[in-house]
């Protein structure tokens, strides 16, 4: 695996500057709102809630963006779009790569700490 | 979550701002949080929108960074709730957003929101919108700093001219510009509008009324309406002719006006008994009289310049006379009713006035008719102030009573002289060209209770004094009188030989003694002329109904208790005996 395919190494070194101290509780809050709102997604999807998905998947977008985590950012704009269009179906598959792709990240941040 | 970090090492140059970070995704919040502290700046945190509203009623910050999509209270009415607490105050809301559509940073800004910032958070992007709102800010404060000056001394300003107004009110005579036949509209501030009406009964039971309209505005403009007004009033109460009030405000208003500020000006004396009206005008809109006979209109143009631009050497008193009938109206306005614009700028103009009187049915309403036609036109619910108007109508002297409109005119006997006598002989070089009769009156008006009768006693003062002058010192023979020609025969030999007089005297003696109703005045004229037979006299007028000579005695019968010719003719005693009012 290569860290720089799930986040953008040099912009989190960037970002490790800026946070100082903060970097850690930073990472591990990331860490911990994106795992519940990945719990809550897999029910949505299982209710076929597409509002709900939309809100999620904003939400998801916008905070690992900001930790530099572009491809994980972009599955969630994916499911964002999919659940604005009204419609859950295939997001089960794309939720399948999010879940796979947040776990790179995980170990990509977790090595930077 | 409510959290204040203090300010690290702040930047110099840059100000410290308090900052108010609404964003209910932790780690988001965390970092943006982290970029502004390090920045200098203070920070306020929320997690909803209900949660910013409360921080912002608590600490109202500088500047708040709002995520638009929270639960609760989202970004949007957030924004919409700030924004109306802040009230006049700018309160910069920067959005924080991943949306990217247009429609979505549209909502942003139409909900309150200054600008937005896209997540992921760029450093340089954030700082630099911080600074220039903190400038936004700054210069938004200075606006409303100079714009609360601005006010604050326009109220001084106002308060000012209250007071001198107040001033104004105080030493200015009231008149009788409430007098039931005069309707006028005249701003509270006119003064300082250089707008000025005055109107005053005469001693002959006559009414004069002035419209002057001064050039410019405020301070400058009301400074003339002081003497104008005293003038007016000292002048009109002690009888003194249009021409003499007319040359003496001129004189004085060239005195003290510095070049360029004059008074437009309108002037009317009213005779209720001759039906009648003498004007004077200078500068001012055309007058028009309504006839109450047939609703026609007529219109008297300016003749003259302005009050205070000529000497009183070139300044002309010509006056025109015009039949004016019992319930006919007299019209005058400053050149605001012409003026008067609508929202294309197009003037009420002389037409619009006409149109007024043209359309009237009834001859009582034309004033209200005017005003609403003036409101109609400027599109304006409330009243302009800037334009005056006066509308006089003639009446019987009977009807009008004897309605001074004077303070204190009913005040009843307390003080003043009650029980004096006075004599005062007037020699050739006075006679030549001096009017004793407005300070003879002036001086028996002094008498409390007796100036609602001040149009008789005139009356009689003047008939008495001019058979003293013209037929007992200047021997003119009013039989002269009886032909036009004979009239300007008259004159001119009066004029002729009063300018050579030197020799002859007038004499008046006056007595008055309280009654217990009012009081009884003696007027005794004497002069040094040869007399008369008086008794074939009044035996001759009391056989005479027409004709110009002779008629002031039979009118003068009917005014007093008794008129007596003494000696050889040269005197004459008359007995005036009247009531107070009240």
């Amino acid at each position: 695996m290569n860290p720089s395919d799930h986040v953008d190494v040099d912009s989190l070194a960037e970002l490790k500057d800026i946070m100082e101290d903060e970097f850690d509780i930073l990472i591990d809050t990331f860490i911990a709102d994106s795992e519940a709102k990945i719990a809550s997604m897999a029910e949505i999807i299982a209710a076929s809630d597409a509002e709900e998905l939309r809100k999620v998947a904003h939400s998801i977008k916008g905070s690992s963006s900001n930790v530099c985590a572009a491809q994980f950012s972009e599955l969630a704009r994916q499911l964002e779009h999919m659940g604005k269009e009204g419609t859950t179906d295939g997001a089960a598959e794309i939720f399948e790569n999010l879940k796979q792709e947040f776990t790179c990240v995980v170990a990509t941040l977790k090595n930077h700490i | 979550m409510n959290s204040q970090e203090s300010p690290a090492d702040v930047q110099e140059s840059d100000e410290v701002l308090r900052i108010l970070i609404a964003d209910d995704n932790d780690s988001d919040r965390l970092i943006l949080q982290t970029i502004v502290r390090k920045e200098g700046h203070t920070v306020y945190t929320a997690c909803d929108g209900q949660e910013a509203i409360d921080i912002f009623k608590e600490q109202s910050p500088d500047l708040i960074l709002l995520d638009a999509l929270m639960p609760n209270v989202d970004g949007f009415e957030a924004a919409r709730t700030i924004r109306d607490l802040a009230g006049e105050n700018l309160v910069p809301i920067i959005f924080l957003t991943s949306l990217k559509d247009a429609a979505s940073l549209a909502d942003c800004l139409d909900s309150g929101g200054h600008d937005f910032l896209s997540k992921p958070y760029n450093r340089i992007i954030l700082k630099a919108k911080i600074q220039a709102f903190a400038r936004m800010r700054k210069l938004h404060e200075t606006v409303q700093a100079q714009r609360d000056e601005i006010v604050m001394h326009h109220d001084r300003l106002l308060h000012e001219q209250e007071v001198a107004k107040k001033v104004f009110d105080n030493i200015a005579h009231p008149g009788c510009i409430d007098a039931p036949n005069i309707k006028h509209l005249l701003s509270p501030m006119a003064v300082f509008n250089g707008d000025l009406v005055l109107a005053s009964r005469k001693p002959n039971g006559g009414m004069y009324v002035f419209l002057g309209d001064f050039t410019g505005h405020g301070l400058p403009a009301a400074i003339g309406a002081m003497p104008v007004s005293e003038i007016f009033y000292g002048m009109a109460l002690k009888g003194f002719s249009m021409q003499d009030i007319l040359r003496e405000i001129n004189k004085k208003l060239k005195r003290i006006l510095p070049v360029g500020v004059f008074c437009c000006a309108c002037m009317a004396d009213l005779s209720f008994r001759k039906e009648t009206v003498e004007y004077w005008i200078g500068g001012l809109p055309d007058i028009f009289i309504y006839r109450k006979a047939n609703h026609s209109v007529e219109q008297f143009p300016s003749f003259n310049l302005p009050l205070g631009v000529l000497s009183n050497d070139k300044f002309n008193t010509e006056t025109k006379v015009a039949p004016m009938a019992h319930g006919d109206r007299l019209y005058m306005w400053s050149d605001g009713i012409l003026e008067a614009g609508n929202e294309a700028e197009e003037m009420f103009g002389e037409d619009g006035v006409k149109q007024v009187f043209a359309n009237n049915d009834d001859v009582d309403s034309v004033f209200g008719e005017l005003l609403e036609a003036v409101e109609v036109h400027t599109g304006k619910m409330e009243q302009d102030d800037d334009y005056t108007v006066v509308e006089v109508r003639q009446v019987t002297e009977e009807s009008l009573g004897e309605y001074f409109g004077e303070r204190g005119m009913s005040g009843g006997m307390v003080g003043g002289p009650i029980d004096w006598a006075i004599s005062y002989e007037l020699r050739p070089k006075t006679l030549r060209d001096f009017n004793p009769l407005p300070v003879i009156t002036h001086l028996l008006m002094e008498v409390p209770g007796l100036r609602p009768h001040s149009g008789k006693i005139y009356t009689i003062l003047a008939e008495l004094y001019s058979n003293a002058l013209e037929h007992g010192v200047l021997g003119l023979d009013s039989a002269l009188k009886g032909s036009p020609t004979g009239f300007a025969q008259y004159y001119s030999e009066r004029t002729q030989k009063l300018h050579t007089l030197d020799m002859g005297q007038v004499k008046f003696h006056l007595d008055h003694k309280p009654t217990d109703v009012g009081g009884e005045l003696s007027i005794v004229v004497e002069d040094t002329g040869p007399g008369f037979d008086w008794k074939k006299k009044l035996d001759d007028a009391e056989h005479k109904t027409e004709g110009y000579c002779g008629r002031g005695l039979p009118l003068i019968a009917t005014m007093c208790k008794s008129v007596q010719y003494l000696g050889n003719g040269n005197q004459v005693e008359v007995i005036f005996e009247w009531e107070a009012d009240h």
